[in-house]
């Protein structure tokens, strides 16, 4: 795949590739795909009940799901930052 | 048509999917709009709000059908002359009787919609609970004038009749 934005046509690669930028993207997509799947699956078990009386969700179910993702990046960004510091604190010392 | 957007993770910022190549600008405009137009659209069907309302005009047609029903019933039109003045003043006094009666359906739909849908949207959740709880306040509220004893009655048992109605409509089917 390639990113282009809105109406661009097809071109050439511009140059040498880049190995590092290259890791790097791929690191990227890597943790992105892991963080969706990640996302999805829990807040799947937690939210959807087991039988499933229609296709579409409800309610209450799509609600849950808004509040389960909000929660799940705040906590991400909370340990995240927690880890960091603690990071910080184990180098400095 | 491009991928289904739920299908893979969110790799592609907003404007920058990988729709067909061979797609103008204009076009590409009009699928952003397209996709922003049916995800209000989808938002506001889903909202209590509309419910409320659905409930209430739904509830006022069947109001207004239960009472033109009752009409078939009743013998007290049968008798004396008809001519064209007595028919004018019975559709009049019929339209208003099925307006009365449209628009005590039509609340009871729409307070019991609306407080269900809150109740539900608070508490994220999707069980039986809710309708017990939204009967029970839609039937309090409705008996409010009557004292505490009645409005608690009926509040049971609007709640009562409420859990029945859901779950027949829940009820496990024969797939076959």
């Amino acid at each position: 795949m390639s990113f282009l934005g809105l109406g661009a046509t097809p071109a050439g690669p511009s140059g040498p590739v880049n190995q590092q930028a290259m890791q790097m993207a791929l690191a990227e997509l890597d943790l992105i795909t892991d963080v969706f799947n990640k996302v999805v699956s829990s807040c799947h078990a937690k939210c959807i009940n087991l039988r499933y009386a229609e296709p579409d969700l409800n309610k209450g179910e799509s609600v849950c799901i808004d509040r389960c993702v909000a929660k799940f990046f705040d906590v991400n960004k909370k340990v995240g930052e927690r880890l960091q510091q603690a990071g910080a604190a184990s180098q400095a010392a | 048509m491009s991928p289904p957007p739920g299908l893979f993770p969110p790799l592609f910022p907003e404007g920058r999917e990988p729709l067909p190549p061979d797609w103008t600008d204009e076009e590409r405009q009009n699928y952003a709009t397209n996709q922003k137009v049916s995800k209000y659209f989808g938002f506001a069907m889903e909202s209590c709000v509309t419910k409320t309302v659905m409930a209430g005009v739904v509830g006022t047609g069947v109001g207004a059908a239960f009472s033109l029903m009752g009409a078939t019933f009743s013998y007290e039109a049968a008798y004396g002359t008809h001519t064209q003045q007595t028919t004018k003043a019975w559709f009049r006094d019929q339209g208003q009787k099925m307006w009365r009666t449209g628009r005590s359906f039509g609340k009871v739909g729409a307070l019991y919609s609306g407080t269900e849908c809150v109740i539900e949207s608070y508490r994220a959740k999707n069980d039986i609970y809710n309708p017990i709880a939204a009967g029970f306040l839609s039937g309090a509220i409705l008996a409010r004038n009557s004292g505490p004893t009645a409005a608690l009655g009926g509040g049971v048992a609007f709640a009562i009749f409420s859990a029945g109605i859901e779950l027949f409509l829940h009820r496990e089917t024969h797939e076959d």
